[in-house]
């Protein structure tokens, strides 16, 4: 008999809104995606350096993250191995990798170079974390949701993992789109099941989701 | 419950057998020089250290087709002398697993399809591409040394043969397999010199690790692998065993995707696990085979951990990387078989062209191939990208 899961906390960040367990937190519109994604770190003082070095999908990955676990103690209630990441993306590092192929001509920039691949956006976030858990991102045109929660809910259902960030990182030029759940065995204080349903509305209709600020 | 070394073979810069890469030691060769076979923009301007036969070389002395990648054709070649050499009767009457690997795969070919594909989309052969995965080159080796009951493919940077070693003696040790075949093999590629060069690593001279002029690596190729035997196999064998694994560890930095932490965080934990492993004390240890790749960051954060570790009496140390380059996933397994032969005939090899020692260091490498030592227990180092650090522990039995 599986277990149930929850989803604990969800992050939504897209055209210049940032949304957190269904409430909007952030608006800043009309501004290019490094401005916006710039804006997100200084609204909410994070403090943490190595932010400017990320290329835009890290970025992206790493403060979804940061807003997601805001108000949650993942790493007092969690081992680093029971903690994983399982996330997808349509363009895997291409926004990345087409700024280094334009540096070839003069001089490849190594900064970009170590950005050409698309799971590094995990790399930074387990880094920040320290979480140490099993983790994966697949590429796939569409968000899959049927497929992530049948991926997550193996990891916990056989015990690999008790808590799991999973979900959607894409960047490709100007278009953004992250979507992030933090699923885990316990209810949270709104406990939401982790289905394929919920996870699905949370993605796609936050309209009809209560948007204050 | 022990796992010891029952076989070697080694094919790099400095040698096509083990015998070859001692004698170029001994003869203080290195292995570097213009690179002549692999297809680059780079030649006459970046020093590799190539293996000295043709893929049809290879080819003709492995019975692989010459279209088959580099990286699977070296690695036959040695995998095949470590089998011979622990010459195991019958190797089909026991659980005999494979544990290769490599970091680049069949890219060289794909990067050959790639050539014509680009002009015109209807063009370039397909058969370059269908072995472009690392785990190709494991599947078709082992189906040439007949071995079909256990395979495996590591990946993990330049730390993956060492790991292909432990993870091997550990299939042992839970009784999985009796016998294993474990190392690994990764040939010159455009993909690899390149990303290398991006990285601003490359020493356009000769490398000189741990030197404080040191300024960066040189690219290397080769295969390297152990005959490793349970302590079963190893009581029916009817040759002298080299020595055992007795100490590893794997640990990761966790700080940048492809440079150590300045304070060594990874290879230190590495080092004081594989001691804490084996049993030993940093004073047991005769010679650390370092990782030693040349490029600045490596050296200074190895060496720092190598103090934190062994403070305040060093062993002889050297990298071998001066003669065979840096082959990457290669590297630990072809430093595994150094480190064991320096068990077996009393080695400490030379670190070439070792001029200044390091300011934030108190120790340098050895200078001199020195034999007739009494070496019991040698120390091999190989860090990796993404923070994978690997040491290993060879005894003497």
């Amino acid at each position: 008999m599986p277990l149930k899961k929850y989803i604990t906390s969800s992050c939504f960040i897209h055209n210049g809104i940032v949304i957190k367990d269904g409430i909007k937190i952030f608006e800043n519109p009309d501004v290019d995606i490094s401005a916006f994604l710039l804006s997100i770190y200084q609204y909410f003082k994070f403090n943490y350096p190595k932010f400017y070095k990320m290329d835009n999908l890290s970025k992206l990955g790493w403060l979804t993250t940061e807003t997601l676990l805001t108000n949650t103690n993942l790493t007092g209630n969690y081992q680093p191995e029971d903690t994983g990441i399982i996330l997808a993306n349509a363009s895997s590092s291409l926004d990345n990798d087409i700024k280094y192929f334009n540096t070839i001509k003069d001089v490849p920039s190594p900064s970009l170079f170590v950005y050409t691949l698309p799971n590094i956006v995990i790399g930074e976030i387990c880094i920040r974390n320290n979480f140490k858990g099993e983790h994966a991102l697949f590429i796939q045109d569409f968000f899959d949701v049927g497929f992530i929660v049948k991926q997550v809910s193996y990891l916990l259902n056989k015990n690999i993992l008790q808590a799991c960030i999973c979900g959607w990182v894409e960047v490709l030029g100007q278009d953004y789109k992250a979507v992030l759940y933090l699923v885990e065995k316990k209810k949270g204080k709104k406990p939401l099941l982790f289905s394929k349903k919920n996870a699905e509305r949370i993605f796609n209709d936050f309209d009809s989701v209560r948007l204050l600020i | 419950m022990k796992v010891y070394v029952a076989g070697l073979g080694v094919i790099s810069a400095i040698g096509n057998n083990v015998s070859e890469n001692l004698l170029s030691f001994d003869r203080q060769e290195a292995g570097m020089g213009n690179i002549t076979m692999l297809d680059t923009i780079h030649r006459e301007k970046l020093p590799a250290a190539e293996v000295k036969l043709t893929n049809n070389e290879l080819a003709a002395l492995t019975g692989l087709s010459p279209d088959i990648s580099r990286t699977c054709l070296l690695s036959l070649m040695a995998a095949k002398e470590a089998l011979t050499d622990a010459s195991i009767p019958d190797v089909n009457l026991l659980r005999t697993g494979f544990v290769s690997a490599n970091t680049v795969g069949g890219m060289d070919k794909s990067e050959a399809f790639f050539v014509d594909f680009l002009k015109d989309n209807d063009k370039g052969r397909l058969r370059y591409v269908f072995d472009h995965e690392c785990g190709s080159m494991t599947e078709i080796v082992a189906d040439k040394l007949g071995i079909g009951n256990f395979m495996t493919t590591i990946s993990t940077a330049c730390s993956s043969s060492a790991n292909a070693i432990f993870y091997a003696a550990r299939l042992i040790k839970n009784n999985i397999i009796d016998v294993a075949v474990a190392g690994g093999a990764d040939a010159l590629t455009k993909f690899t010199l390149n990303g290398f060069n991006t990285l601003m690593i490359i020493d356009k001279e000769y490398c000189k690790p741990f030197d404080e002029n040191r300024e960066g690596l040189n690219l290397g190729e080769g295969a390297g692998y152990l005959v490793l035997v349970s302590e079963a196999v190893a009581e029916t064998l009817n040759k002298e065993l080299y020595c055992e694994l007795s100490g590893y560890k794997n640990s990761n930095d966790a700080y940048h995707q492809t440079a150590s932490s300045p304070e060594g965080t990874g290879s230190f934990l590495a080092m004081q696990g594989a001691l804490k492993k084996s049993g030993l004390k940093p004073s047991d240890i005769d010679y650390i085979n370092l990782h030693g790749t040349g490029t600045p960051n490596n050296d200074s954060a190895e060496g720092t951990a190598i103090k934190r570790v062994f403070n305040p009496s060093y062993p002889p140390m050297s990298s071998t990387k001066s003669f065979t380059g840096h082959t990457l996933g290669a590297s630990g397994a072809i430093e595994a078989v150094y480190s064991v032969l320096a068990i077996k005939h009393g080695l400490i090899y030379p670190n070439l062209r070792f001029k200044t020692r390091m300011n934030e260091l108190p120790f340098e490498p050895e200078t001199k191939f020195v034999k007739g030592q009494n070496i019991k227990h040698v120390m091999s180092n190989s860090f990796g990208f993404g923070g994978n650090c690997t040491s290993l522990i060879f005894s003497g039995i």
